[in-house]
């Protein structure tokens, strides 16, 4: 973010940026119109369209993953379980958990956006900086519980991360290149990160979206709580 | 961010709805702490490992659930716990379904797993309250008295504690609430000869309070002195259930004697019970069940005796024998 300050308002980046291949655009959210030298669009381009995601992404699944597929692989479910709690409950109480975890980080990327804006000179508006920060956190919810859920369905500690994981390929590259690859443009509706709107700063992104991707990890994470009474529970 | 044990306290309260918290009622009270019906469980790769289990524990017995590794012990404790589902038949536990209706049964029992993972972070302090908020109560003069006894290690994290500290912690968690029923899978194994002692005494008053020990075990020796009833359990099925006196009866010891002299086993092998197996020398072996020592003592003590050792049959053998009365028996 500090190097903004010395690129702002140079159209020989714009220019070099035009060149890109079409590919690379798409993927990083570089779109038509769009200038990197504006402070939404750099931050859109530099963080919203791939690190943050990556790194909510790697926070949350990794999280679910643990919360129950991880406790089982270590044994330690055998001595919890065996307590006067209903399974479905654990669950849920452990998607709470994996929740609070990934508002906390979305609540701190737009914080620290706020508190280093006026450092910077992005000028940036609040109502979008929360934009930014539901994006992230709708992307966390899906995964995260994805992964939870997987885990407490199928005891497999590689599914719980991996299926979250392979989404969320699916998802980031049907998004980025639906635009070029006509035949990508019907699974566009699937994509949570089209859903959310690629260039949240720059005014992109989409409530209902956000809305629609949060409405489906609910379900998620029901699922999943529901499927873990049906099964035998691994031993150590 | 780790389930369990160290689910934060808030949650933990919330999960249990009204009817876990009912408390121990008529219905769980009345029942016998243990039954099955058929119980059955067969594995996805096709492996039996319990196969048609009838068996009932009476209130304020020890039982002891014996049989070689692999017989079906821990698969029946995961079974009665409604860690794992039957395949057919039915377990209750205090009067509820295992399975089906756990949540309530397990309010009330204690547990100890054969194979115990705690919260390598936590303290074992941390650990035992974690664990009473997630039943919603405890006894916190029982806790301590329990951990005093035990000489429990409770201000330095799990990962440091040896096998044998942790397994005590366990020993705490499964007694702390004052359970009506307790199961323990092998929960000896691993512990110093003076500490098993203490355990013994632990269950031995907890039966004498009115209530329920099941616990299961590979060896006859550590269980004869503590417990009530024995059930012994081989290849999936629960072939004897015996008062551990009659058990005691039939239980072979398998001893050498080394004399000063050669000496021929002929005097020896008359007392009834013994065999002799073997006699190389100077050193006689004979098998004789637990009832027939005094004799044989007495017998050997006759001659110079340079050495004496006495051991516990195997499982194996017991059953061997075991079986080979019953097809006298037909």
């Amino acid at each position: 973010m500090a190097i903004f300050p010395s690129i702002e308002g140079s159209p020989d980046l714009d220019d070099l940026l035009e060149s890109y291949p079409e590919v690379l655009k798409s993927l990083f959210g570089i779109v038509e119109g769009s200038s990197i030298t504006s402070g939404p669009g750099y931050l859109d381009a530099e963080l919203f369209s791939f690190m943050l995601p990556l790194l909510v992404l790697l926070l949350a699944i990794g999280s679910g993953a643990r919360a129950f597929a991880g406790e089982e692989d270590a044994g330690r479910l055998e001595l919890v379980l065996a307590y006067p709690l209903r399974r479905r409950d654990a669950v849920l109480a452990q998607g709470a958990a994996v929740g609070a975890e990934v508002l906390l980080v979305s609540l701190a990327a737009g914080l620290a956006l706020l508190v280093l804006d006026p450092l910077v000179g992005l000028d940036l508006s609040v109502g979008r900086i929360g934009a930014a920060g539901g994006s992230l956190l709708a992307l966390g919810l899906l995964h995260g519980w994805l992964a939870l859920a997987v885990g407490a369905a199928t005891s497999s500690r590689a599914l719980a991360i991996g299926l979250p994981t392979a989404l969320a390929a699916c998802g980031y590259l049907v998004n980025g290149l639906h635009g070029i690859a006509g035949w990508l443009d019907p699974l566009r509706v699937a994509s949570p990160f089209w859903l959310i709107g690629s260039s949240p700063l720059e005014g992109g992104s989409s409530g209902w979206g956000i809305l629609v991707v949060v409405l489906v990890a609910i379900p998620v994470l029901v699922a999943g709580s529901l499927l873990v009474e049906r099964r035998d529970l691994r031993t150590a | 961010m780790t389930l369990s044990p160290a689910m934060p306290s808030r949650v933990a309260e919330h999960l249990s709805g009204p009817a876990e918290r009912r408390g121990y009622d008529r219905r769980m009270a009345d029942a016998p702490p243990i039954e099955t019906f058929g119980l059955s469980k067969t594995y996805g790769d096709g492996v039996r490992a319990l196969v048609d289990l009838q068996l009932q524990v009476e209130r304020g017995e020890v039982f002891g659930y014996l049989g070689p590794n692999g017989a079906g012990k821990s698969t029946t404790i995961r079974l009665l716990l409604g860690l794992i589902r039957p395949t057919s038949g039915r377990a209750s536990l205090l009067g509820c379904d295992a399975w089906s209706d756990g949540v309530s049964a397990r309010a009330e029992a204690g547990y100890l797993p054969g194979d115990l993972r705690l919260a390598d972070r936590l303290t074992g302090l941390e650990q035992l309250e974690s664990l009473a908020r997630l039943r919603g109560k405890v006894d916190e003069r029982l806790r301590d008295e329990l951990c005093e006894r035990l000489g429990v290690v409770l201000d330095r994290p799990i990962r440091h504690l040896s096998k044998g500290n942790r397994q005590k912690l366990g020993l705490v968690q499964a007694f702390m609430h004052r359970p009506p029923l307790v199961v323990l899978d092998e929960p000896t194994a691993g512990l110093d000869p003076l500490l098993q002692g203490e355990v013994r005494a632990l269950l031995r008053e907890t039966a004498e309070d009115g209530r329920t020990v099941f616990l299961s075990s590979h060896s006859l020796d550590e269980v004869e002195h503590v417990a009530d009833r024995v059930g012994i359990l081989r290849g999936g099925r629960l072939i004897d259930v015996d008062a551990v006196d009659t058990l005691r009866e039939r239980s072979l010891r398998h001893v050498t004697v080394t004399f000063a002299e050669p000496l021929d086993g002929a005097g020896l092998a008359g007392i009834d019970g013994v065999r002799v197996t073997g006699v190389e020398g100077a050193v006689v072996r004979l098998s004789a069940p637990e009832t027939a020592l005094d004799a044989l003592v007495k017998a050997v003590a006759e001659h110079d005796v340079v050495d004496f050792v006495s051991q516990p049959a195997d499982l194996e053998e017991i059953f061997l024998e075991l079986y080979r009365e019953d097809d006298h028996g037909r």
